[in-house]
């Protein structure tokens, strides 16, 4: 089963690897251009010391950006499915406000909350909290009707209703959202760096970059992946966990058995 | 029978609806009682506001003139003395059979603990024995839809109100689920409210039949059904079941509802 699932992208990323590392070698292509793997894989091992504390930097804003878009996200779409005054004046502003690029308005976050971390995190929020909401709205008005009808047919409050139906209902479609918000806090951390930093993985890569030291900018490019992956499968990991009855969740187990 | 006092009183209510393509009236003057104890059957094509009647009943909608009255006092709120099935169960995904049934007693602030062995018995009453357990996806369609009753009865409701609860399911299932209804409901003194556009059906359950016209639904006429109960399965192939079908059909066909190969509107 663990072969079946991950036996194809790694054998996949093993071919990629030696077709790489064997066109390098055989064209002698010039390392600044495009370094091998191997090599990639030496300058992780040497200059690890130099980039463990960049990552740490960059990983506090990916998970502070991250935790904000949860805790700003998830009760904003509370309210809105809560009050439809609220829905009116506040979703077509917010799905409106989707068509500003947030890498456009990132210098200006920069210059409004000055250096440091925290406009870093402003910006890995703001990129992070839009999928939060939406999902967790879509998520909260997918029960069904019926289960509302029997719900007042029950004289529930709309507090139990929340907790007991809505909520938990909705959680499926939560957690789509905060996969998304994850690999978007990535984003947004490194944008904020791109645009001023003298830390933090995204700095340690235009560094690389401006020295022409490819081998360097791969390595932290391998590591702001690893970062990635790690935290989505920690979000999909919380998902498996909390929400086993999932329909997804078992058609994957179902496969899994073939 | 006659005798019986009314649980329920529809009083000439009507029930109109706005939609895009102008007003819709789903219900005209409907007027019928259900009396304390029986089980009354309505049937009707689609669309002649079956379902809209379960809803005003239940106090989920107001009905745009009338009335409905039950034990004598105007229905102006969702009713909580009562049991609803839909056409469709809808479990919670997350919780066993055993605690969807127990949902309706949490919802209503009462103890689950005290009620955890009268749901393992109406479960069991059902066929869900050694079920209880399971989650909704790892049931049947029509282990589902007893869930659903079972969790309509747990609170032991004077009332239960079921809005084509066997529809999404096959023959079979139908046939076993009627004569699992018919055990629950008729030994527990309940009153029932079914609402079905099988003809068989609702003659096999009921003590009357109340036949809907087309949108916009009114009562047609009203048949009362008097074979002996516990009804068996084969009462159905008996001569005066297949005459009581016969008069519930003719409503049909006289108001278009079905058409017979000649073309002809009964007899």
């Amino acid at each position: 089963m663990r072969w079946r699932r991950w036996g194809p992208p790694l054998a996949t990323v093993a071919v990629a690897l030696l077709a790489w590392e064997g066109l390098v070698q055989l064209r002698g292509l010039p390392e600044y251009l495009l370094p091998p793997p191997s090599g990639v894989l030496t300058a992780l091992g040497s200059e690890w010391r130099y980039l463990a504390p960049h990552a740490l930097v960059t990983l506090g804003e990916i998970l502070a950006g991250f935790l904000l878009s949860v805790l700003v996200g998830i009760p904003l779409a509370m309210l809105i499915v809560a009050s439809p005054l609220l829905e009116r004046a506040v979703y077509p502003l917010l799905v409106a406000s989707q068509s500003i690029p947030k890498i456009a308005i990132a210098p200006l976050l920069i210059f409004w909350a000055g250096l440091g971390i925290a406009p870093k995190i402003l910006v890995a929020f703001l990129i992070a909290f839009f999928p939060v909401v939406i999902d967790t709205v879509v998520g909260l008005r997918s029960v069904e009707p019926e289960m509302l009808h029997l719900a007042r047919s029950m004289g529930a409050s709309p507090v139990k209703v929340f907790l007991k139906i809505r909520f938990p209902h909705a959680l499926p479609s939560v957690f789509a959202g905060l996969k998304v918000a994850v690999t978007l806090a990535v984003v947004g951390a490194i944008v904020g760096e791109f645009i001023q930093a003298d830390r933090g993985l995204g700095y340690a890569l235009l560094q690389a970059n401006a020295m022409l030291n490819t081998r360097l900018s791969f390595a932290t490019i391998l590591i702001l992946a690893a970062i990635g992956t790690v935290l989505f499968l920690l979000v999909d990991w919380m998902e498996r966990l909390l929400i086993p009855w999932h329909a997804s969740r078992r058609l994957e187990a179902a496969a899994g058995t073939l | 029978m006659g005798s019986r006092p009314s649980l329920v009183e529809v009083l000439d209510v009507s029930r109109a609806f706005a939609t895009p393509e102008g007003e819709v009236r789903a219900l005209d003057g409907v007027a019928f009682d259900v009396r304390a104890g029986e089980f009354l059957a309505i049937v009707g094509p689609s669309g002649c506001g079956k379902s809209t009647l379960t809803m005003l009943i239940a106090g989920l909608l107001r009905p745009t003139a009338g009335a409905v009255r039950i034990n004598g006092r105007v229905v102006d709120r969702p009713q909580t003395d009562l049991g609803i099935v839909f056409q469709n169960p809808v479990l919670l995904a997350w919780r066993s059979a055993l605690d969807n049934v127990l949902l309706q007693i949490e919802m209503r602030g009462l103890d689950p603990r005290r009620y955890r062995e009268a749901a393992r018995q109406l479960l069991g009453s059902v066929g869900l024995e050694g079920f209880e357990h399971r989650l909704p996806h790892e049931l049947s369609g029509g282990m589902r839809q007893r869930v659903a009753i079972c969790r309509a009865l747990i609170h032991d409701p004077p009332l239960l109100l079921m809005d084509e609860p066997f529809g999404a399911l096959d023959a079979l299932t139908r046939d076993q689920m009627a004569l699992d209804i018919q055990g629950l409901c008729t030994r527990g003194g309940k009153t029932v409210l079914f609402i079905t556009h099988s003809i068989s059906e609702a003659i096999f359950l009921a003590d009357r039949v109340i036949v809907m016209t087309p949108r916009p639904g009114r009562v047609d006429a009203v048949v009362e059904v008097a074979l002996p109960r516990p009804r068996r399965l084969g009462v159905r192939e008996e001569a005066s079941f297949a005459a009581y079908a016969r008069r519930v059909r003719d409503r049909f066909l006289a108001h278009g509802v079905l058409r017979d190969l000649d073309g002809g509107a009964g007899p």
